[in-house]
């Protein structure tokens, strides 16, 4: 087990930069998640530390050692494909013991790891039937177990989940995030959807366009999102976002957003009057209120889910969406009022997108 | 009538011409081979005949020196065979997983050379291997079949590699394999019959080929089953067409045979299952 650490990645191809700087450490056990739309460079990254990519520029440290010329076969990685890349011809045995025999081990030791690691992914009865004949679910078990017998430093995910229908992606997204839990492995997981990167990461790694916009826990993410991207990344229904210009009355504060209605905010010191800025409340963080502590919305659509109604409306002139757990009957048209707590807005600088 | 019968009967009707074009002469040949020679020229022609005389195959042996024949288009065919796939595996999988340089125009190249016929060439070829010295020698076909065959096996080759998944070898890599271990470990079993196909291709084309063997090869011992067999029709006072026909039907038959047997392992997608 090893600690990862990239000191200014870069990435091109031919005049296109992929990747501009990146700079992370990942710690000896950690569970990291990378986490960005598509064409954020995320599995690029990915790609480098495993070594099936070159390195523009910057350096990559597993461990002490830099990496950077250091071919695939020899940097001790573990890595599950998203697509399991698992080899047709071989039966599952061998598919799992294919790294142990190309490093000569004894027989018995092979055949002990590769069950070992059967019985932990209940591949048990598996072994000799061909990947072929496999489900989703158990294909990528035995990615995973291709990768477990290794004893690798590190683990490298890449979207391994995204072949899979929902139920069977929440069962496995809580095996593997068990099975890290077991084995303490530094594991790198590569994802698109942020609520595996929610429930798995020790740290998440939020990035776009080749950038890393922040770095944190996931409830840091989704408490102090430090930017307007990472505010509508993090969290599902997304963020609302009301666009309006920061004023004040007296010790009160609020935001004018579009058709003029006013929304109190705490004081903030960094906004000053007239800003153009953007507004963030996160659905969840709606109350049904009143006339003396809300802002009058209009209801367009409702979509009950059983746990909870997600309402769609409007603000002004501005599109939300609130989510109650409480059942009230709404319908399409009426008018409600709605409050939220001041310390759950969030205020960002509508120019830069950064957190105010 | 289903309406399922209806439709294979008419798609029968229609291919009926085209089954009739393609089988007439196979049984000219079959029953030409098994005629006793005094029945070979009876009016009006019959497909039928007194008996079946199998002896015709075993003095045509002897007769048409067959025997030296088979063994020199065995030679010229395999080895023609090993060597355009020797050169175009590797060929195949550089246009496959590398970028290199002019890579579109030497795909282009590879397929402007198939649409020249080898026999505008025959004299180049022919005085090429003459100051090679080997004219009247069985490698010299060897080389030249190896060489036509190789543009197609490329392309051929290259089109199935680049359906084999990258991934399967980079997970090999992290795996700990080396770049030629994962080829020999990974990808070659893959490509099984993709490879298959194309040394069928390639051995049939050189199995088959006339113009380029009847210009190099001058003894009749270095005769490829062909040329031989022409010998035996051209500038003969009379023509054994008994044996004529007896000779190609084992020139074209067990290869037939072989090859129908053979093509069942091309049909196994080895891939699937591989990825998603």
């Amino acid at each position: 087990m090893s600690s990862v650490t990239i000191r200014g990645i870069k990435k091109k191809y031919g005049s296109t930069t992929v990747l501009h700087g990146i700079d992370l450490d990942i710690g000896d056990h950690e569970f990291v998640v990378l986490v960005g739309p598509s064409g954020c460079g995320k599995s690029t990254l990915l790609r480098m530390i495993a070594g099936l990519e070159n390195v523009t520029s910057g350096e990559i440290k597993i461990g002490d050692r830099v990496v950077n010329d250091v071919p695939a076969k020899s940097r001790d990685i573990a890595m599950v494909f998203q697509n399991y890349a698992l080899y047709p011809h071989m039966s599952v045995y061998d598919n799992m013991s294919f790294s142990l025999r190309l490093r000569r081990q004894a027989k018995e030791v092979i055949d002990k790891k590769v069950r070992d690691a059967a019985d932990i992914l209940n591949l048990g009865k598996f072994l000799d039937r061909s990947p072929r004949q496999l489900s989703g679910g158990q294909r990528q078990r035995v990615a995973m177990g291709r990768a477990l017998v290794r004893d690798a430093h590190v683990f490298l995910f890449d979207e391994p989940l995204s072949n899979l229908d929902a139920k069977l992606r929440v069962v496995m997204r809580t095996e593997i995030k068990a099975l890290h839990q077991r084995l303490q492995t530094t594991s790198i997981y590569v994802t698109h959807d942020q609520i595996e990167a929610m429930t798995m990461a020790d740290r998440i790694v939020v990035m776009n366009a080749g950038r890393i916009e922040q770095i944190g826990t996931p409830l840091e993410l989704y408490d102090t999102p430090a930017n307007l991207f990472v505010g509508g990344f993090i969290g599902s229904p997304s963020m609302n976002f009301l666009h309006g210009s920061y004023g004040t009355s007296g010790d009160r504060a609020f935001v004018e957003v579009a058709g003029g209605v006013q929304m109190h905010v705490p004081a903030n010191p960094n906004a000053t009057v007239g800003q153009d800025v953007v507004l963030g409340i996160r659905p969840e963080h709606f109350e049904l209120g009143t006339p003396e502590n809300g802002v009058e919305g209009r209801v367009k659509i409702v979509e009950p889910t059983g746990a909870n109604i997600q309402v769609y409306g409007q603000i002004g002139a501005t599109e939300i969406c609130a989510i109650f757990l409480e059942r009230h009957d709404f319908r399409p048209e009426q008018e409600f009022w709605l409050s939220y707590p001041g310390d759950k807005v969030h205020l960002f600088d509508a120019a830069s997108g950064a957190r105010l | 009538m289903t309406t399922k019968l209806k439709r294979s009967l008419i798609y029968w009707l229609i291919l009926a011409p085209l089954v009739v074009v393609i089988l007439f002469p196979f049984g000219v040949m079959f029953t030409t081979a098994l005629r006793p020679r005094d029945e070979l020229f009876v009016y009006p022609a019959t497909w039928l005949f007194s008996e079946i005389r199998w002896s015709n195959f075993s003095e045509m042996w002897v007769k048409t020196n067959f025997g030296r024949s088979l063994f020199n288009s065995l030679y010229v065919s395999i080895a023609a065979t090993a060597i355009a796939l020797l050169f175009s595996i590797p060929a195949a999988y550089a246009m496959s997983r590398y970028r290199f340089a002019a890579k579109g125009a030497y795909r282009n190249f590879l397929l402007m050379t198939q649409m020249m016929s080898p026999i505008v060439l025959v004299l180049g070829l022919f005085r090429l291997m003459m100051s090679l010295g080997l004219v009247n020698d069985l490698n010299s076909l060897v080389i030249i079949y190896a060489a036509f065959n190789i543009a197609f096996t490329i392309w051929m080759l290259q089109s199935y590699f680049n359906s084999i998944p990258r991934d399967l070898e980079e997970a090999a890599w992290m795996d700990g394999a080396s770049h030629l271990t994962s080829l020999v470990r990974i990808f070659l079993p893959l490509a099984v019959p993709a490879i298959v196909v194309t040394a069928i291709f390639t051995f049939i084309n050189s199995w088959n080929e006339f113009v380029l063997a009847l210009t190099m090869m001058r003894s009749s011992d270095d005769f490829t089953l062909p040329v031989q067999i022409y010998s035996q029709v051209a500038g003969r006072y009379q023509v054994e067409w008994h044996h004529v026909m007896a000779a190609t039907v084992l020139a074209t038959v067990p290869v037939a045979i072989i090859f129908s047997w053979l093509q069942r392992y091309l049909i196994r997608g080895m891939a699937l299952g591989a990825v998603k």
